[in-house]
């Protein structure tokens, strides 16, 4: 903000200053234009038009689509098996991280080796991670079943059973998330000042009391921020859905961005109209989210 | 000073935004427009090296063969012409890809199109089909294999040139069912023969299923064909753009309700609609039988060396013997050749490709290299064809099946606009009814998938007829 405003200056060369910072502005408001401003516009024509062979815009269409997408019982549980991915991916996600980082910050040989080694996920790619769950998911001959079988316990569906299929599906996210949310929030707990800690001791907290009445306070920046975080992820994620589930059985995986990516792309389809009216949505639902979570959760932020 | 600069910017930055723009739209259309075949002479009137840019979506060894093919080209005709394979992803990827070029108006010169995408790329008419230009040269199209021809044949015409084929089989593994006390040599030859051997050949005990396929699409339009079914109305299409799917017929409920028993009973296990999954099973020896193309035989085969021996069986009929107009239908993909926004001479120089490309020498090295099924009839009498297929003794059962079956409406299979959706939609109600466990919701299941696509297809009409 402009800060100079209480000492008076002459107004031609205030102009001058402001065109200054409108031409240094130009080069990023090129970029967020073509890449932001202009393709949000095209969502919004393609998703009032209908979509010829080649998934061209054909004749205006005002809200079918929109009216289309309403109405169809498929729209309604897609947006449910969104939300339920968002949970089972968010807050295990980041509590599951807190628990590790919580455990190792209790001075226990080997926290360093084990600390890298919680991280380590953080290295995967989605493909990647998503290739060695199918191996372990496989109902004929994956590890999971494997175990089950030893033990004397029936297989399991994993990916294939449709209440299961999206439990299964989480518990991948979740591990893969889990490194990059271990290596912020044990930044976070680092970065308390060592003398908080020692008064904290010094005055009797110990474990469960000085992790709830100290640390978790301190390190609330780290956890607002992986919740908006992995919210926004946990919406766009793609990869592990399309090669362990590809939104099925029974369409029990089809999350919003995997239901525009079968109107759009998949399987010969070329329906952008409907696949633009569901990215409309779903950019609703990112921003909404994200307003929320930075009004409501922000005031709970001890920065 | 100032603000005369900012003009100043401002004005070459729109000039090079509009100079941008206009190179995006123009271009490309120096060729002619039309979908007519050149003759030979548009390629030796030509000037400097002709350039045929090749989408493909071949990958690991197959992807090999095929670079190989296009250098070999290449070389024989060095100065004139250069065909320069592009790997665009899965077959999905690869019509997704091209739709974009289409609206672009910067297509390929050439592209691998799989089957079910043949009746859009048709209706897409931004090809030249191959039999102007077989007619001009004349070419032989008998030299084909027949049913391979028939897929791509329409209105009797050829459209495309069939390039990599595959067939589906029952694939068995041998010493499973020696241990179940079945015979290798007589394989169940229809659902309810396979549902009685999977039976004898389970034991939970050892993890070993009699059955396990994947739940493809592509398996359900196999057996509806073997019972001489449609599946799809105006004579699978090639009579008229189809306007319904016929897959929740009797014939369609019987599969899923089998499918359904099998995997109840645990005869079978069920490891989804992924292929991959499928094969992963029966590579580690714990699945009596399994559907597969013929593709994945050398996998099969050398993945199974030493712990047990693979049988290649006919695939099953739906029940009984078959229809006698049944049978199954060939899968793979062709070579499309794209006329509009293309000269002459690259038009010419993809169809000397794609000539070359089925000839009998190039199909049987084809062949030999990815064990796709030579589209060229000739390529058999190869003799590295022969020692390949004494190689593998197994895929003599391919070569039978083949010729064995007549060409008909059946066995052609279903040209629409929205095949793969629909192959997509079928599957989806198999596995609905599968993982539901109840086989009387099979005929509402499939019915339900099958009405829901009355519109896409209706959507697909419409664009096409505009």
């Amino acid at each position: 903000m402009t800060t100079g405003g209480t000492v008076p200056r002459a107004p031609a060369r205030h102009t001058g200053e402001h065109l200054m910072a409108y031409l240094f502005l130009v080069p990023s408001a090129l970029v967020f234009g073509a890449f932001v401003v202009w393709p949000l516009g095209d969502s919004v024509y393609l998703s009032m038009h209908g979509s010829d062979l080649f998934g061209g815009a054909s004749v205006f269409v005002g809200l079918q689509n929109y009216t289309d997408m309403f109405t169809s019982g498929e729209f309604g549980h897609v947006l449910l098996n969104t939300l339920l991915f968002v949970l089972l991916t968010v807050l295990p996600g980041v509590l599951g991280a807190l628990v590790v980082v919580l455990l190792l910050e209790s001075q226990i040989r080997g926290a360093r080796v084990l600390r890298t080694a919680f991280a380590l996920p953080f290295a995967f790619s989605v493909a990647t991670a998503s290739v060695i769950f199918s191996v372990i998911y496989n109902y004929q001959i994956g590890l999971a079943n494997g175990i089950l079988g030893f033990l004397g316990v029936d297989k399991v569906g994993w990916t294939t059973d449709p209440h299961m299929a999206m439990v299964s599906l989480a518990l991948t996210t979740v591990w893969m998330n889990l490194g990059y949310n271990v290596l912020v929030l044990s930044a976070g707990v680092g970065a308390i000042p060592g003398e908080v800690m020692e008064a904290a001791r010094l005055d009797g907290a110990t474990g469960v009391a000085l992790a709830r009445r100290i640390i978790l306070p301190l390190v609330s920046p780290q956890i607002f921020f992986l919740v908006v975080v992995t919210t926004i992820q946990s919406l766009q994620s793609f990869g592990q859905i399309h090669i362990l589930t590809r939104g099925g059985p029974d369409g029990a995986t089809t999350t919003l961005v995997y239901s525009i990516y079968k109107k759009a792309f998949a399987f010969g389809s070329s329906d952008f109209g409907a696949a633009s009216a569901q990215a409309m949505v779903l950019l609703l639902i990112v921003l909404a989210c994200t307003g929320i979570q930075f009004g409501v959760l922000q005031r709970r932020v001890h920065y | 000073m100032r603000q005369r600069h900012t003009v100043r910017l401002l004005a070459a930055a729109a000039a090079l935004t509009t100079t941008a723009a206009l190179a995006a739209c123009g271009g490309s259309d120096s060729g002619g427009s039309s979908t007519a075949a050149p003759g030979a002479d548009a390629l030796s009137h030509a000037k400097g090296v002709t350039t045929v840019e090749f989408w493909h979506s071949m990958k690991g060894p197959n992807a090999v063969a095929l670079n190989s093919i296009a250098s070999r080209f290449n070389a024989a005709h060095k100065g004139k012409i250069v065909v320069k394979p592009v790997y665009v992803g899965e077959y999905d990827d690869a019509i997704a890809k091209y739709k974009t070029s289409v609206q672009q108006k910067h297509t390929p010169e050439l592209i691998q199109v799989y089957d079910i995408g043949s009746r859009f790329m048709i209706d897409s008419k931004q090809t030249v089909p191959v039999y102007k230009f077989a007619d001009k040269d004349k070419w032989d199209t008998s030299q084909l294999e027949p049913n391979i021809a028939n897929y791509y044949t329409f209105n009797g015409k050829l459209d495309s040139m069939p390039f990599n084929s595959s067939m589906p089989l029952l694939y068995i593994n041998k010493k499973l069912f020696a241990k179940a006390g079945l015979d290798p040599n007589k394989p169940p030859t229809n659902l309810a023969e396979i549902m009685a051997d999977a039976k004898k050949l389970t034991d939970r005990k050892h993890n070993v299923v009699g059955f396990n396929a994947a739940i493809y699409g592509w398996f359900l339009e196999q057996l509806l064909a073997t019972n001489g079914d449609q599946y799809c109305d105006r004579n699978n299409g090639r009579s008229g753009l189809a306007t319904k799917v016929d897959f929740a017929s009797p014939d369609g409920v019987k599969v899923a309700q089998w499918w359904t028993d099998m995997v109840k009973k645990g005869y079978a296990s069920n490891t989804g609609r992924t292929t991959d999954a499928a094969q992963q099973a029966f590579k580690s020896g714990t699945v009596g039988m399994s559907l597969e193309s013929t593709g994945e035989m050398r996998d099969y085969i050398n993945a199974s060396k030493g712990r047990f021996d693979v049988v290649a069986a006919p695939f099953p009929r739906l029940s009984g013997t078959g229809s006698p107009n049944g049978g199954t239908i060939i899968g793979g993909a062709s070579l499309w050749i794209d006329g509009i926004g293309h000269t002459d001479a690259q038009k010419r120089a993809s169809w000397e490709f794609v000539k070359y490309a089925a000839s009998p020498e190039v199909q049987a090295s084809w062949h030999t290299g990815t064990g796709y099924f030579p589209v060229n009839s000739k390529a058999l009498d190869q003799p590295s064809d022969k020692a390949w297929v004494k190689q593998y003794p197994q895929f003599t059962v391919a070569v039978n099946q083949l010729h064995s079956t007549k060409p008909s409406v059946a066995t052609a299979g279903c040209a629409l606009g929205v095949m793969p959706q629909a192959r997509q939609s079928a599957e989806e109600a198999l596995e609905k009814t599968i993982t539901g466990g109840d086989p009387n919701a099979a005929q509402a299941n499939l019915k339900a998938q099958a009405d829901a696509l009355r519109k896409p297809i209706a959507d697909y009409t419409r664009a096409v007829q505009k």
